[in-house]
């Protein structure tokens, strides 16, 4: 199988899809790899380094390709000719397609039969960690920003106390703490500012914590974690809340890097032109969602512009700016990628979870956007194939289901036959039964009988009361039962009356001891564990 | 008027009793129940006193008794460690039993002899002291037991279901007699009918093993409320029996819990004999394959630095090796690197229902990082790395994949989900039912033999 890289032609585009390393493990594999001539020149990776590890050197990467990796989506090149168009019939495509915003491009691959396979639509999940160029790309990028930010900064980040007087240290603000984000705080607290870090999803703050940052929230509890992790759209009251904080911290920051993106729309407009206006000059805003267009009210996609004294970028390309690395992440999360297919022998399975979520077309189809799993947690569990099911599990696993609930169902109605059952039967052995037994006229079986209610009705009771019982307190559970199983002391302390202590006294007392023991025992030591809970 | 003031007491004190059970339904409110428990306790005995039950001249016998009780009781309750609370469990549990048969032998010796046919008193006379002695004996055995002074082992004398239902079926026949008054002397009757009932108990639990203990306590505390409840029917006190009620169902409740949580059916627990039946032999299909790797503290503690998820499968191995201190400080490091490290507790780890939760609320972790099994087991696929400390069948998965295994349908952490498994083991040796754990097998399965303590506390120094 030969596997294409094509030159990315787009002005500022200086990845690549291959590395001389990733070359090599795909020749490992046994494809054939044919790379553009001067594809690598932009990231540094001239064309002799891929020659040196098998590499053909093509003028034309598209014909004969069995798999094309490249990095942007196919688009128009400067000849008037379409990439999509030059993709062999049949082939495989893997590059970021972004096929929400690109529709007519899906179109045109599935016209063509391609099977393509978008990296920005890999699930986010544990095991396509490794795959995950969105995340690799994003971590460049907030690296990058920080960079770009102290270029057009006009002092240090660290403070510093020297001889001529005493710089602060720079303060920075990042809005939204995902990867890159948090690969934004940490430079910038490597360069030795001050960084603060805000976020709707309250998960993210242990993170941010760890880099040493300082995260900031709003009064409002509202949660913005969305499925896969991603955020969500914030309520109105939410928003009005936090710009009231971001306006504060305008004051305050010299360094603002947004990188609020929600999956699918437009980049929500988070810095307003006022909070730009009320920061001091010199300022530097960077703005990651440039391309979703913007956070940043005044962001001009691509440009660098000045607002009142203070630097606005709207860079789209600063993974590109770093493109050596950037090449090679992405270069090896496409080789993990064809690994996990199969490698060699490279083939499309829909069954699993990551080619799944990834795949835009396939066969003359649209696939994407892949079908919703209700929730990664109910996923089919092979352990659990009929075949294999313990015989004996299903009806367990009922009784089960009810015994987590406080007195479920199936256990009420349990204990209300038995009762029922109870009862019954006492009723039948004093109404047929009395005489034969001698118990005629005895007026203690009246007695008895009231009393068996009451004794059914407190086990209804303590059914009820118990299965409340969080399970973590059954130990304690178990020492106040036993304290109050001690009350049996009455029966010996109501043996004490009368003038003299017979032997049934002394019984008596001896039981009232060993009760007391319990009782004592039972509070004490039931205290003690209680006292030892804490949140 | 009396009797009035009465009946407002015991009232007053069934109500503080209930509202004690309710208030361990959450850990905020558990320590207010605890008081309702000894506020309730305090209004019955004092209702007792002063309501003329007791008659004063017998007062200066009656305090020191208690005075002596409760200063034992104290004392138990001061020095027990967290540990070994599932054998104070157990004691105390023989003492009801114990004041039970002694509260049925005094109602019987108090009987008035003139009036009436008393078929009916002498009926729960019986029932008491027929539970109490079971209970009396079966509590001492589970608490020798969970000592360690009597082998885990279960005794199994042959015919032993033979033995138990002649045992049954003598304290029936003993029970007519003792009823009716025909053959034997009532008083030998009572007193052979109270010894049956004790060997009775005693070879209950003995033919019971070791890891089923919950279970046993639990039934045991179950029992010990049905003799209060039995109690109070002799006496003619309501009391007595809404307590009973009370704690018997608590018990009933808790030894269902196990038993599922075990895959046990009720009856072999009631019955005995359960727990000790020799390990069927594993089908072909199901003998693990692959190797056990072995893992070294060093290995561990980086694969700790670089994970996110950290969830630690606490069983009664940690309890024995009391490593929970270490445990806890190796979940503060954790979660200081900003890592998650979270406790995942089966319902029968420990040999107490919720034992291992008042371990390490010793250890002050805590309470909202420690989950039960259903809360946490979907948890597993996203999880980094899982340590199981000290358990073993609770984390077997031959309990869903094997139908012949002996633990097969029992509920298990759904640990080999994650992306790897490190299980701290003193030895190769398999867990109290005596199965093979394909865990060990498992390919993201490693094995770290170290005495619990030991590699937790070198595993923390590593670590800082």
């Amino acid at each position: 199988m030969r596997v294409s890289i094509p030159r990315e032609f787009l002005p500022g585009e200086r990845r690549v899809a291959a590395t001389p390393e990733s070359v090599k493990k795909l020749i490992s594999m046994g494809f054939e790899v044919c790379v553009e001539r001067s594809a690598g020149d932009g990231a540094s990776l001239p064309d002799r380094l891929y020659e040196e590890v098998g590499a053909t050197l093509v003028a034309d990467p598209w014909s004969g390709a069995d798999v094309v990796l490249k990095v942007r989506p196919p688009s128009e090149l400067p000849d008037g000719r379409h990439e999509a168009d030059l993709v062999p019939e049949g082939a495989t495509l893997i590059a970021f397609l972004w096929p929400a915003r690109n529709t007519e491009l899906v179109e045109r691959l599935r016209a063509r039969n391609v099977t393509a396979l978008a990296m920005d639509q890999i699930p986010r999940i544990s095991r396509a960690q490794k795959m995950d160029a969105l995340s690799s790309m994003a971590n460049i990028a907030g690296y990058r920003s920080i960079i770009e930010a102290a270029h057009h900064f006009g002092s240090f980040f660290c403070g510093q106390m020297t001889a001529a007087g005493k710089v602060a240290p720079a303060r920075v603000l990042v809005i939204g703490a995902g990867v890159a984000g948090l690969s934004a705080l940490g430079t910038a607290k490597g360069l030795g500012a001050v960084v603060r870090a805000f976020d709707t999803r309250s998960a993210v703050r242990d993170q941010v914590k760890s880099m040493g940052a300082e995260f900031i929230e709003v009064e409002i509890k509202e949660e913005g974690e969305a499925a896969g992790g991603y955020a969500r759209e914030m309520s109105p009251a939410f928003i009005e809340a936090e710009m009231a904080l971001f306006r504060k911290q305008a004051r305050e920051v010299d360094i603002v890097v947004t990188t609020a993106l929600i999956p699918g729309k437009p980049a929500p407009k988070l810095w307003l032109r006022d909070m730009v206006e009320s920061m001091r000059p010199g300022s530097v805003v960077v703005d990651l969602a440039a391309e979703s267009g913007g956070n940043c009210e005044v962001t001009v996609p691509d440009q660098v512009i000045v607002h009142h004294g203070v630097t606005v970028l709207g860079r789209t390309d600063l993974t590109s700016r770093l493109a050596t690395t950037a090449s090679q992440l992405y270069a090896n999360n496409l080789v993990h990628l064809i690994t996990d297919m199969g490698g060699g022998k490279l083939a499309v399975n829909l069954d699993d979870e990551v080619v799944r979520g990834a795949i835009v077309t396939h066969k003359g189809a649209v696939l994407w956007p892949p079908p919703k799993v209700a929730k990664p947690a109910e996923a089919p569990k092979p352990a659990e194939k009929p075949a294999e099911k313990p015989v004996e599990a299903a009806p367990r696993a009922k009784h089960g289901a009810h015994g987590a609930a406080p007195a479920g169902g199936d256990s009420v109605s349990t204990v209300t036959w038995v009762a029922i059952a109870v009862l019954a039967a006492a009723w039948g052995v004093m109404r047929f039964g009395t005489g034969a037994l001698g118990l005629e006229a005895d007026p203690s079986v009246r007695m008895f009988a009231e009393r068996l209610t009451v004794f059914v009705l407190s086990c209804f009771v303590g059914w009820q009361v118990v299965w409340s019982v969080t399970p973590a307190l059954h130990t304690p559970l178990m020492s106040v039962t036993n304290a109050i199983s001690g009350i049996i002391l009455l029966g010996g302390m109501l043996h004490l009356h009368g003038a003299t202590m017979g032997l049934a006294g002394w019984l008596g007392v001896v039981a009232v001891l060993f009760a007391t023991i319990n009782i004592a025992g039972g509070f004490l030591v039931t205290r003690r564990m209680l006292a030892m809970f804490r949140k | 008027m009396m009797e009035v003031f009465l009946s407002l007491a015991w009232v007053l004190a069934s109500v503080l009793f209930i509202s004690s059970l309710r208030g361990l339904s959450n850990q905020e409110t558990a320590r207010r129940g605890n008081s309702y428990g000894i506020v309730g306790m305090c209004v019955a005995v004092a209702a007792v006193i002063f309501g003329e039950k007791v008659s004063s001249q017998h007062l200066p016998v009656l305090i020191p008794a208690m005075v002596v009780g409760a200063a034992l009781g104290t004392t138990l309750a001061k020095r027990v460690a967290m540990t070994a609370m599932p054998e104070l469990v157990a004691i105390l549990h023989s003492f009801v039993g114990l004041a039970a048969v002694l509260v049925g032998w005094a109602a019987y010796l108090d009987v008035d002899q003139s009036a009436g046919s008393h078929a009916l008193l002498y009926g729960e006379i019986w029932t008491d002291v027929f539970i109490g002695s079971l209970t009396f004996t079966g509590s001492i055995v589970a608490f020798l037991k969970l000592r360690g002074t009597l082998s885990g082992r279960p005794l199994l004398l042959p015919a032993r279901h033979l033995l138990n239902v002649l045992s049954v079926l003598a304290c029936v026949v003993l029970s007519l007699s003792f009823i009716w008054q025909t053959g034997l002397d009532r008083t030998l009757a009572l007193a052979v009918m109270t010894g049956i009932a004790g060997l009775l108990g005693l070879h209950l639990v003995a033919a019971i093993g070791g890891a089923d203990m919950p279970v046993v306590v639990s039934m045991l505390n179950s029992y010990s409320g049905w003799t209060a409840s039995a109690a109070g029917f002799m006496l003619e006190n309501d009391l007595l029996i809404i307590t009973g009620a009370l704690v018997g169902s608590s018990g009933a409740i808790l030894s269902y819990i196990m038993c599922r949580a075990m895959n046990r059916s009720i009856w072999s627990v009631i019955f005995g004999g359960f727990g000790g039946e020799a390990p069927a032999p594993s089908s072909t299909a199901s003998a693990p394959v692959g190797e056990v790797l072995a893992t070294t503290i060093e290995e561990l503690a980086n694969e700790l630095m670089s994970a996110k998820k950290v969830i630690i499968v606490p069983g009664y191995g940690m309890a024995v090796a009391r490593a929970q201190h270490a445990v806890r400080q190796l979940a503060d490091l954790l979660r200081e690197r900003g890592a998650t490290a979270r406790f995942a507790i089966h319902p029968v780890a420990g040999r107490l229902p919720g034992h291992m939760n008042v371990l390490l609320a010793e250890a002050s972790v805590p309470y909202d990082v420690v989950l039960e099994m259903d809360e946490i087991n979907d948890d597993f696929p996203s999880t980094d790395v899982v340590l199981v400390i000290g358990a073993n069948d609770i984390v077997n998965p031959s309990a869903q994949t094997d139908p012949a295994s002996p633990i097969a349908g029992m509920p298990v952490l759904e640990v080999w989900k994650a992306r790897r498994v490190v299980v701290l083991k003193r030895s190769r040796a398999s867990g109290y039912a005596g199965v093979d754990n394909p865990l060990f097998y498992h390919e993201a399965t490693r094995m770290l033999f170290a005495d619990a303590r030991d590699g937790m506390e070198k595993l923390v120094a590593k670590l800082k």
